[in-house]
C-alpha cells in the first residue's frame, strides 16, 4: 500500500468513527492540489499528500473559528507537527481538539527545505529519511560564511529586492501576532519598497528566533527568491549549542529565553558560558 | 463546517497569478497563494495577498440605481434593463447607431467582453466599443501588429529566467508586476545582465546592473543610437535580417541621417554607456526587451514601440525561447479584452472590421447587419461626448480617474443624453451616470482571464454577489435578449465555444481544456497544446518589418511658468484608480495619502519638507498633495501616482494624442510646484 | 552611471559633530548611576553617545536595537544590573538572553554583533561606566558606519556594470 493509500485509509477511518469532525489535507482539484477540509468520508478519495503545503496555520484558524466541540484531523509533515507544537505552547490552538496524521518527507524534499528533521514525531506510515543541515549546503554557506563585508553585500543584494508583499509573514505558521509590528509605521516605514532592509527583515527574523520550526515557507513563497530561512540558521544553532533547545520538538519545554533563572540542582539546561563569566566578574 | 478553498486568478495586474480564496459561510475570509500555479508558483504581491479584502466591502452596489433630479433612486432589474434598452434604442433611432458609444472592461472576463462588443456591434449596429487598453498598450497593439503581425507579448514569463540580457525600458515591474520581476531576478541570479532605461531611479533600476536615466520621452533617440552602434560594430544578425525581415534598407538610410552625438545629447546618456548596453544586447545569445507604460504613454508611443521592434529584429532576438519583445500588460484581462474584440477597429481575434470577408463572417454568425466603419476610441468618445455621441454605456471603467485631463471629462460627460455605468462601487465616474447597474467582482463569477503571456485561465466563482448585484455575464444576457439577440447562454463556457468558433487564434479553447495551467493562444485546434512563444519560423505577418519611427519630442516641455516635468504612474500597494485597493484596509494602511515625489535639491530650494503639503499645477488643473522627498526622481522632475481621487494626477495630464493609436501623453507634461 | 545617494525613507538620526552615533540604554538602578557619577566627576568622554535611561533593560526589546541600526545609529550599548540582581523579578536575565540571541543574527547579515554592546552589573561605578563607554566608542570608531550596510548594494551594482 502506498503512503497516500495508507493515509487515505486512516483519514476515512477517523471520519467514519466520528473521532474527528473534519480532516484538513490536500485534495486534487482539476488535477492540481488545493487545501481541503474533508468532512465526508466519501470525499476522501481525492486526497493527495504531495506537494509539501503548510497547513498548521490553516488548522489553527479553523479551530479558532469553529465551534468549541469541533475536532480536527490534520495530515501533517515534520514542519507542520513542530508548528502545531509551538502554537499549542503559545495557547494559539487546543492540542486536544487536534489529531495529527504524520507523514515523513522524501529525501529530496528534505534537501530542498534544508530540513534537519523531515518527519513528525509520530508517523502513520512511510519511512523516515535522514535530514540535512543548512551549514552543509553549498548555496547556504554562501550566505552564512565569509567576512562581515561579504555577508553584508550578499544580504543587501538579496534584501534590496524585497517587494514588501508580506508573504513571508503570511505563510509563516508561527507569525500570529495581532497587531503585527511589521505593519506599524514606528518600526517599519510604511509605503516604501524595498521594505526597510534592516528593520523589516531582522525584526521578523528575530521574532521567530526561538520559535522558527524551519519549514522553509518564507523562502518558498518569496516571489523575489530571497533565502529568508537562512536568517534563522545562526540563531537556531545558538539555541541548540547553548541551551540544547530546538523549537517544536518538545511540547513540554518552554523556550529558554522565556524562562526564569534556574536555581540549584536539576536545572533543565545549562546556563551558557557567557552568563557565568559575567557573574564571576560582577 | 462550511469551508471551501477556491482556486481562482488574482484580479489585479496582467501577470495573472494563482490565488486560493478561503471561503467560510459564503464569505471570502483569506487569500492563499497557489503553489501549483504555473506563473506565480506560490508567491504573490501585497495586492494579491489581500485580494479578498474588498469583496464584501459595505460600499458595494447592491441595487440598480436611477438618477432623478440629481439623486439616485433604487429600481428593479426589469425596469433597469428595460430602461437601458429603451434609451439605447431611442438614441439609435434619433441620431443613428454611431451616436452610442461604449467602454468595455479589461477587468471583466473574456466572455463578458465578447458579449459586450457583440451587443454593441450586432444589437446597436456601431463599432463604438473600446476600453482602457487604449491608455496602456494601444500603441503596442498597433505597432507590434503592424511590424510583426501580433500585438501580444511574444514570449512567456517563465522564459525570462533563461535570458542572457534583459533590457527593461519604461517599466517599474518591481512595483507594478512584482511576480514577473521575480522571474527577471532569477535570470539575473543565473548570470543575466539586467539593464534598465527609465527617467526615474525605480526599484528595478536599484536592482539592475546598469541604469540609463534618460530624459523623459527620448526613447527613440536612445534606441536609434543603440542600433547605429550595433551596425557600426557589425553586431547585427545578418542572416536573420536577410531571411526574416523587410525594410532594412530604409531603416539603414534613416539611421544614417542622425549623428551619434546628436542622439546621445538628446536622450542625455553618455555615448559610452549606450555603446555598452548596445553591445550587451547584441552579443547576448538570448535577450529580451521588457517594456511598459514608459514607452507607450507618449504622443509618439506607437513609434516608440516600432523602435523596440526594430532593435529586436536587428539582432534577431525574437521568435526563439528566452528572447523576445515583452510588453507587460496592465490589467488582469486587458489582453483578453483585446483578443475578444473590445476594440473599435477589430472583431474578436483581431479580425479587421474594414475587411469585407470578416464583416460577412460576423454578420452571418450574429445574424445582423454590421457597421463597416471602425468606431471611436476612448479618447475620441469623450471628445465627442454631448455632440455626436449622445449615449454612453460603460462596464467596469473609471475614466474620470484613469483618462487624461479630468477637468475636460467632467465638462463633457454631463452633456450626454444618457449615461449607463455598470460597476462594483459608486466610482467617481458612476456618480455622473443616469443609470447605475450593480455588477459582480472577480470572486463572484465564472469565466476566463487572459494574462500578459497570452495564457487563458479559468476564473472560478467563490461567493455570491451582494444583494441584487448580478455578474456582468447575466446583465449582458438580459440586454442581448432585449435586443432580440441570443441571450440564453447556459453559462460562460457556451460563450467561449462561440468565441472559439469565430476566432482562429482561440479555436481550440474550451473550458474543459483550461484546468489550472490554462492555455496560451494561439490555440488553432482542439488538440493544440498552446504556444509558448510567437513568430517561431515565420512572423504572423510573414516577414518582420523594420518601421522607421517618427520621433516627436514631448509636446509640453518645462518653461518659466511650469518648470517641472511631471510623470505619472503606479506604486506598489495600490492599483489604478484605487476602486478596489483603497477599499482594502491593509493596502490603504500601507499608503493612505496621495503624494508627489520631489528631488531633495528641488525641495530644499522651495522649502518643502518630507510629508508637507504641496500644490502641483499644470495648464489643465491643480491638485493638493503631500511631498515625498527622494532621489528616485531626477532634479526638475516630479512623479505622481494616479490612484488617489482626492488628488487625481489625471487632473493635470495632457490629452495630446499619439496620431496612430490615440494614446494620450500621460507620462510627460510641464508642471509648477508650490509649497502648501 | 552617476552615484546617487541612497534614501531609505527612514528617519535619519542627526547628532551634532562628526563621527559615529551611539545610543546607550542605561538601567536606572545601575548603569545610569555610573553615567551620573561620570558626569558629576566631569570625566571627559567621547561626544558620540547619548544615554536613554530605562527602568530595566527588559524594556529594551531587541526590536529597538534593530530599529536603532535602521535609523543610522552605529552602535548600541545596553547596560543593566548584574544578572540575578534585577529589581524586576529577574526580567533582565530573559532580556539578556534575547539580546545574546540577536548577536548571531547581526553577524549573519554582516552588521557585526560588535555593534551591540551588552554589559550587566559592570558599570555601576563612574569609572567603570567611563571605561566601558570609551572602549565601546573607540571600537565603533574603527568600524565602518552602519549606513554603509544599506549603501553597499548600490556600489555592488555599479561595480558590476563597470566591469562588463
Amino acid at each position: 500500500m502506498s503512503l497516500r493509500e495508507e493515509v487515505l485509509t486512516r483519514v476515512k477511518a477517523l471520519l467514519k468513527d466520528r473521532r474527528v469532525d473534519g480532516v484538513l489535507g490536500l485534495s486534487l482539484f482539476e488535477k492540481e492540489p488545493v487545501p481541503c477540509l474533508f468532512e465526508d468520508p466519501f470525499d476522501v478519495d481525492a486526497l493527495v499528500i504531495e506537494p509539501k503545503w503548510l497547513l498548521a496555520k490553516l488548522a489553527m484558524n479553523i479551530l479558532k473559528t469553529a465551534p468549541q466541540e469541533y475536532r480536527l484531523g490534520l495530515v501533517c509533515r515534520g514542519c507542520d507537527d513542530r508548528a502545531v507544537t509551538e502554537l499549542a505552547k503559545r495557547n494559539q490552538l487546543d492540542r486536544n481538539r487536534l489529531t495529527l496524521l504524520g507523514i515523513p518527507c522524501t529525501a529530496e524534499q528534505a534537501r530542498k527545505c534544508l530540513c534537519s528533521t523531515p518527519y513528525p514525531r509520530e508517523i502513520v506510515a512511510g519511512e523516515r529519511v535522514e535530514g540535512m543541515y543548512p551549514m552543509n549546503d553549498e548555496q547556504a554557506q554562501l550566505f552564512l560564511t565569509g567576512s562581515m563585508e561579504e555577508r553584508m553585500k550578499r544580504w543587501a543584494r538579496e534584501l534590496n529586492r524585497c517587494i514588501k508583499c508580506y508573504g513571508c509573514r503570511n505563510v509563516c505558521p508561527i507569525c500570529v501576532c495581532i497587531p503585527c509590528k511589521l505593519e506599524d509605521d514606528l518600526w517599519v516605514k510604511r509605503g516604501h519598497i524595498p521594505a526597510d532592509m534592516v528593520s523589516y527583515h531582522l525584526i521578523r527574523a528575530f521574532h521567530l528566533s526561538d520559535t522558527c520550526v524551519s519549514c522553509a515557507g518564507c523562502t518558498d513563497t518569496c516571489p523575489v527568491n530571497i533565502p529568508l530561512m537562512l536568517l534563522q540558521v545562526s540563531m537556531r544553532e545558538t539555541l541548540k549549542s547553548q541551551y540544547a533547545y530546538e523549537p517544536g520538538l518538545d511540547p513540554e519545554r518552554v523556550s529558554p529565553v522565556l524562562t526564569e533563572q534556574e536555581k540549584g540542582e536539576g536545572t533543565l539546561f545549562q546556563e551558557p558560558a557567557w552568563i557565568d563569566s559575567l557573574r564571576g566578574g560582577s | 463546517m462550511n469551508l471551501n478553498f477556491i482556486k481562482t486568478i488574482c484580479p489585479y495586474c496582467g501577470t495573472g497569478c494563482g490565488i486560493i480564496l478561503q471561503v467560510k459561510g459564503g464569505r471570502a475570509v483569506t487569500t492563499l497563494a497557489d503553489r501549483s500555479h504555473p506563473v506565480s508558483r506560490g508567491g504573490l504581491c501585497i495586492k494579491g495577498w489581500t485580494a479578498h479584502e474588498f469583496i464584501h466591502h459595505p460600499d458595494r452596489l447592491t441595487k440598480p440605481l436611477l438618477k432623478k433630479n440629481g439623486k439616485f433612486k433604487e429600481l428593479s432589474w426589469d425596469e433597469a434593463i428595460g430602461l437601458a434598452a429603451d434609451r439605447l434604442k431611442e438614441t439609435v433611432k434619433a441620431h443613428g447607431p454611431d451616436a452610442v458609444a461604449s467602454l468595455s472592461s479589461a477587468r471583466c472576463t473574456n466572455e463578458e467582453n465578447y458579449l459586450f462588443q457583440k451587443l454593441i456591434r450586432a444589437g446597436l449596429g456601431t463599432n463604438n466599443v473600446d476600453h482602457c487598453a487604449r491608455l496602456c498598450h494601444g500603441p503596442t497593439a498597433a505597432a507590434m501588429a503592424y511590424a510583426l503581425g501580433s500585438g501580444a507579448m511574444t514570449n512567456s514569463i517563465a522564459d525570462f529566467s533563461g535570458a542572457e540580457c534583459i533590457l527593461i525600458i519604461g517599466s517599474n515591474a518591481a512595483e507594478t508586476h512584482p511576480i514577473i520581476m521575480g522571474e527577471i531576478y532569477k535570470a539575473r541570479d543565473n548570470g543575466a545582465v539586467l539593464v534598465v532605461v527609465d527617467p526615474r531611479r525605480t526599484e528595478v533600476a536599484n536592482n539592475a546592473d546598469m541604469h540609463l536615466q534618460i530624459n523623459s520621452g527620448t526613447d527613440i533617440p536612445l534606441i536609434d543610437a543603440m542600433m547605429k552602434l550595433i551596425l557600426d560594430a557589425s553586431l547585427e544578425n545578418r542572416e536573420f535580417i536577410a531571411s526574416r525581415t523587410d525594410g532594412f534598407t530604409e531603416m539603414k538610410e534613416y539611421l544614417s541621417q542622425r549623428t551619434l552625438e546628436e542622439l546621445s545629447r538628446e536622450c542625455g546618456i553618455p555615448l559610452e554607456d549606450i555603446r555598452k548596453v548596445a553591445e550587451l544586447y547584441a552579443r547576448a545569445r538570448e535577450a529580451s526587451i521588457v517594456f511598459c507604460m514608459g514607452i507607450t504613454q507618449h504622443a509618439c508611443g506607437t513609434s516608440n514601440v516600432y523602435a523596440i521592434c526594430n532593435l529586436a529584429l536587428l539582432c534577431g532576438h525574437v521568435g526563439k525561447p528566452h528572447s523576445g519583445i515583452c510588453p507587460l500588460r496592465g490589467q488582469n484581462n486587458v489582453q483578453g479584452a483585446c483578443d475578444v474584440g473590445a476594440l473599435p477597429n477589430v472583431y474578436p481575434g483581431y479580425q479587421a472590421v474594414a475587411d469585407e470577408k470578416n464583416h460577412a463572417k460576423f454578420a452571418q454568425a450574429w445574424g445582423r447587419d454590421l457597421s463597416r466603419k471602425p468606431g471611436l476610441t476612448v479618447t475620441e468618445i469623450f471628445a465627442a461626448a454631448g455632440t455626436t455621441v449622445r449615449t454612453l454605456y460603460t462596464m467596469g471603467e473609471n475614466p474620470l480617474l484613469s483618462d487624461p485631463n479630468q477637468g475636460h471629462l467632467m465638462e463633457m460627460i454631463p452633456k450626454l443624453d444618457f449615461f449607463i455605468a455598470q460597476d462594483l462601487f459608486m466610482t467617481e465616474t458612476a456618480r455622473y451616470a443616469d443609470l447605475v447597474l450593480p455588477a459582480a467582482c472577480y470572486a463572484e463569477k465564472t469565466g476566463t482571464f487572459t494574462n500578459t503571456e497570452r495564457r487563458i485561465q479559468l476564473l472560478r466563482k467563490a461567493v455570491d454577489p451582494p444583494g441584487e448585484a448580478k455578474d456582468d455575464f447575466s446583465i449582458l444576457c438580459l440586454l442581448l435578449k432585449a435586443f432580440g439577440l441570443k441571450g440564453d447562454y447556459a453559462d460562460p463556457s457556451e460563450v467561449m465555444d462561440e468565441i472559439a468558433a469565430l476566432t482562429p487564434i482561440m479555436a481550440g479553447v474550451h473550458f474543459d481544456r483550461l484546468g489550472t495551467h490554462g492555455l496560451q493562444w494561439p490555440v488553432p485546434s482542439d488538440d493544440h497544446p498552446g504556444t509558448r512563444y510567437l513568430h517561431k519560423d515565420t512572423f504572423t505577418r510573414g516577414k518582420g518589418l523594420f518601421v522607421v519611427p517618427k520621433y516627436t519630442p514631448p509636446k509640453e516641455m518645462p518653461d518659466e511658468n511650469y518648470p517641472f516635468v511631471l510623470n505619472t504612474g503606479r506604486m506598489f500597494s495600490h492599483y489604478h484608480t484605487g476602486t478596489m485597493t483603497r477599499r482594502s484596509p491593509f493596502l490603504d494602511r500601507e499608503v493612505d495619502k496621495p503624494f508627489v515625489e520631489i528631488h531633495p535639491a528641488d525641495a530644499a530650494r522651495l522649502g518643502i519638507v518630507e510629508g508637507g503639503g504641496v500644490t502641483v499645477t499644470t495648464r489643465r488643473g491643480s491638485i493638493e498633495t503631500f511631498a515625498r522627498i527622494t532621489t528616485r526622481v531626477m532634479e526638475g522632475s516630479l512623479f505622481a501616482p494616479f490612484h488617489f481621487s482626492e488628488a487625481p494626477a489625471n487632473a493635470l495630464t495632457i490629452e495630446e494624442l499619439d496620431p496612430d493609436s490615440k494614446m494620450p501623453e500621460l507620462k510627460v507634461c510641464a508642471a509648477r510646484l508650490e509649497k502648501g | 552611471m552617476t552615484d546617487r545617494t541612497e534614501d531609505s525613507g527612514n528617519i535619519q538620526v542627526v547628532l551634532e559633530g562628526a563621527g559615529r552615533k551611539i545610543v546607550v540604554f542605561a538601567c536606572t538602578w545601575c548603569a545610569l548611576i555610573g553615567a551620573d557619577g561620570a558626569g558629576k566627576k566631569r570625566i571627559s568622554l567621547p561626544a558620540t553617545f547619548r544615554v536613554i535611561p530605562v527602568e530595566c533593560i527588559s524594556r529594551v526589546e531587541a526590536d529597538a536595537v534593530i530599529r536603532a541600526f535602521t535609523s543610522g545609529i552605529d552602535g548600541v550599548a545596553v547596560m543593566g544590573c548584574h544578572l540575578g540582581g534585577c529589581r524586576h523579578n529577574g526580567a533582565n536575565l530573559r532580556s539578556a538572553r534575547k539580546l545574546e540571541l540577536l548577536k548571531p543574527l547581526l553577524d549573519t547579515v554582516g552588521i557585526d554583533s560588535r555593534r551591540l554592546f551588552t554589559s550587566y552589573g559592570t558599570a555601576h561605578e563612574y569609572h567603570q561606566f567611563a571605561q566601558a563607554i570609551e572602549s565601546f566608542c573607540s571600537q565603533i570608531g574603527e568600524m565602518p558606519p552602519v549606513s554603509a550596510w544599506s549603501r553597499s548594494f548600490v556600489r555592488a551594482m555599479s561595480a558590476r556594470g563597470e566591469n562588463e
